[in-house]
């Protein structure tokens, strides 16, 4: 499928992405918020430039007050920009005929806790503009697949974390949208409950659905998304897919039988892991690997083993955070 | 229409979750209850001869001097006069307890309403924001009509059946709560909207009914005023809902006189009209 690569002015970042129609069109977006008496004002969006693809996974990451939540908010219409424009199927965000494709988890979502799990989503596929039939057949369908069929009569506000997190998934995804935003979707949720619902949104992609997912689990990220953004005061700072992000310092690692004496790391551009038992060069370059291994053997040290070190995401992410931040 | 019923629903279900409209409905029944069994009159032709409540007799002992042949006579009670006792005290009671509880009632409503978490999954739903506060504002009224005409109706009826004495005018108490209800809400749902605190909405709204009362005295007040003073006075009266003054309207309507004026109604319905404008035109624009 053939690349678009979108850059943005402003910042020169370049977004790429697959050139059918975007569902979702972002472009140079601001919002500033005035807070307070003297209405301090905050940058939260500054010049966020945007596309996905129908179809696509993509992972929005961030340290808390990135503008992750506020650039969602603003495709939902929740939160209404300061300038520039998003796009949702086309149409501006904020038009409820855009949400009708759209299926939503906000962060620390609240689900009025007199209602029972079923009346819950009854109550919540009748704002969404299902008819009676599709309510019937979808809630328990979906009660089901979040595994919450034998919770069903249950009130709300007698459900765990993770639970209420089930059924928000479920209240997403009632009226099989084209689109899913979810907002941490699987905070508070045990590891069981984690793999499910990404079990769940894996089948999702595979439908062709959209899938949008803001999560602090960088993790999460990589198992479920094709494409990820790194957002930072308001900027998306780095995109790409998550081998492109994840590949940002690899290096070699290197397996000995022992270190050895007055091993300088420094030297070579290198590491110790924890384990004392390998080496890690970060530089990632030919002509250091080599020049190690020449002079491990001559302090005649068994080289066990040589792989190529691809650093996680994570390790990806908060190198990038940490030079942003140093470099302000 | 399907999205309409799904924003009535909630608000129905979220007010009937609250204890306070199950005891509204309960005071209403105890209410309407008393006056059909505990409440017993004897009427001799067209006059109360008796009342009785639980069987203990309440009729005036107190005799009544008549000056043309001056003797002394036991007091009989017009039938009439009573009914309109009565039924102007259901009002007030209706009225003044229903609409302060009511408003109190509904704060937590509001709060659950605007509450970060439940308003962003509700804006995310395909209705616009305009709809979905009326289909919040009408689930509120829908219950506040329904509440007021279970206890004016029943009471209506109780008294009607018992003493033969149709007063229809006495069930226009529904729609005046109900109007003056939305009035008053208009103040509490605005503010919470602006300065999303429906604490502060709260204590304005209860704050504008009672300055209702001093308002209410504008016949009496003005006069000692300067020239000023008595403007921006009556600035307010005309401004601000006239929440004690429509009572009297009430009570001419039971009473079966003219009605003298119209206008604190009318001016606290134009206060109601305005204010939601304020709160849509807000809750349209703000950010959640």
């Amino acid at each position: 499928m053939p690349i678009l690569v979108s850059v943005n002015p402003a910042n020169g970042i370049s977004v790429p992405s697959r050139v059918s129609s975007p569902v979702i069109d972002i472009a140079d977006l601001y919002k500033t918020y005035a807070s307070g008496l003297r209405r301090r004002k905050v940058h939260a969006l500054r010049g966020v430039d945007l596309q996905v693809s129908r179809g696509e996974a993509l992972g929005i990451l961030g340290p808390n007050g990135a503008g992750k939540t506020t650039l969602l908010k603003v495709l939902l219409g929740i939160v209404h920009p300061t300038s520039g424009s998003a796009r949702l199927f086309g149409q501006p965000a904020g038009d409820p005929k855009a949400r009708r494709r759209l299926g939503y988890l906000p962060e620390n979502h609240r689900f009025p806790t007199y209602l029972t799990a079923r009346q819950t989503l009854d109550v919540y596929g009748r704002l969404s503009d299902l008819s009676d039939e599709a309510r019937r057949e979808r809630i328990p369908r979906l009660l089901g697949d979040v595994g919450l069929a034998s919770w069903e009569d249950t009130r709300v506000g007698k459900f765990s974390k993770g639970m209420m997190q089930r059924l928000g998934l479920a209240q997403a995804l009632l009226s099989q949208p084209e689109v899913v935003i979810l907002d941490e979707p699987t905070d508070g949720v045990d590891p069981v409950g984690r793999r499910d619902i990404r079990d769940r949104l894996r089948a999702l992609k595979q439908t062709g659905t959209t899938v949008v997912i803001n999560s602090h689990l960088l993790s999460e990220i990589e198992l479920v998304c094709d494409r990820v953004l790194i957002m930072h005061k308001g900027r998306i700072i780095r995109s790409g897919t998550v081998d492109e992000l994840a590949r940002q310092g690899s290096g070699w690692r290197v397996e000995v039988d022992r270190l050895v004496p007055l091993f300088e790391p420094e030297r070579w551009s290198a590491s110790l892991e924890e384990t004392g038992r390998a080496i890690v060069v970060e530089d990632g370059l030919p002509e250091t690997l080599n020049a190690l291994i020449d002079h491990l053997r001559e302090e005649q040290v068994q080289i066990m083993g040589i792989e190529r070190h691809r650093a996680s995401l994570e390790a990806g992410f908060i190198d990038l955070i940490t030079s942003q931040e140093d470099a302000s | 229409m399907t999205t309409l019923s799904g924003s009535l629903l909630l608000t129905f279900r979220e007010l009937w979750a609250m204890r306070l409209t199950q005891a509204m409905l309960v005071i209403a029944s105890l209410a309407w209850l008393l006056l059909s069994f505990a409440l017993n009159m004897d009427v001799v032709e067209g006059s109360l001869a008796a009342v009785r409540i639980f069987g203990f007799d309440t009729t005036p002992t107190d005799g009544v001097f008549n000056e043309d042949t001056g003797e002394w006579m036991s007091q009989a009670l017009s039938l009439d006069k009573f009914m309109i006792g009565i039924n102007t005290f259901v009002f007030g009671a209706a009225y003044f307890l229903g609409t302060l509880l009511g408003l109190f009632a509904t704060m937590p409503l509001i709060n659950g309403f605007l509450e970060y978490g439940r308003i962003d999954l509700l804006l995310s739903k395909p209705l616009s924001r305009p709809r979905l506060l009326a289909g919040h504002l009408v689930g509120v009224w829908l219950t506040v009509l329904v509440l007021s005409s279970y206890l004016v109706g029943g009471v209506w009826l109780s008294l009607s059946f018992k003493t033969g004495v149709w007063m229809p005018m006495f069930l226009m108490a529904i729609p005046i709560i109900t109007v003056m209800f939305a009035v008053m809400y208009a103040v509490i749902l605005s503010f919470s909207i602006i300065t999303r605190s429906s604490g502060l909405g709260l204590v304005i709204t209860y704050g504008l009914i009672f300055f209702s009362i001093v308002l209410a005295s504008h016949n009496q007040i003005v006069p000692v005023l300067s020239n000023t003073n008595a403007a921006i006075f009556m600035a307010f009266y005309h401004v601000l809902p006239n929440f004690i003054e429509v009572v009297g309207v009430q009570a001419q309507l039971v009473e079966g006189t003219v009605v003298t004026s119209w206008y604190p109604f009318i001016s606290s319905l134009l206060f109601g009209f305005v204010t939601y404008g304020i709160g849509f035109f807000w809750f349209s624009r703000r950010d959640f």
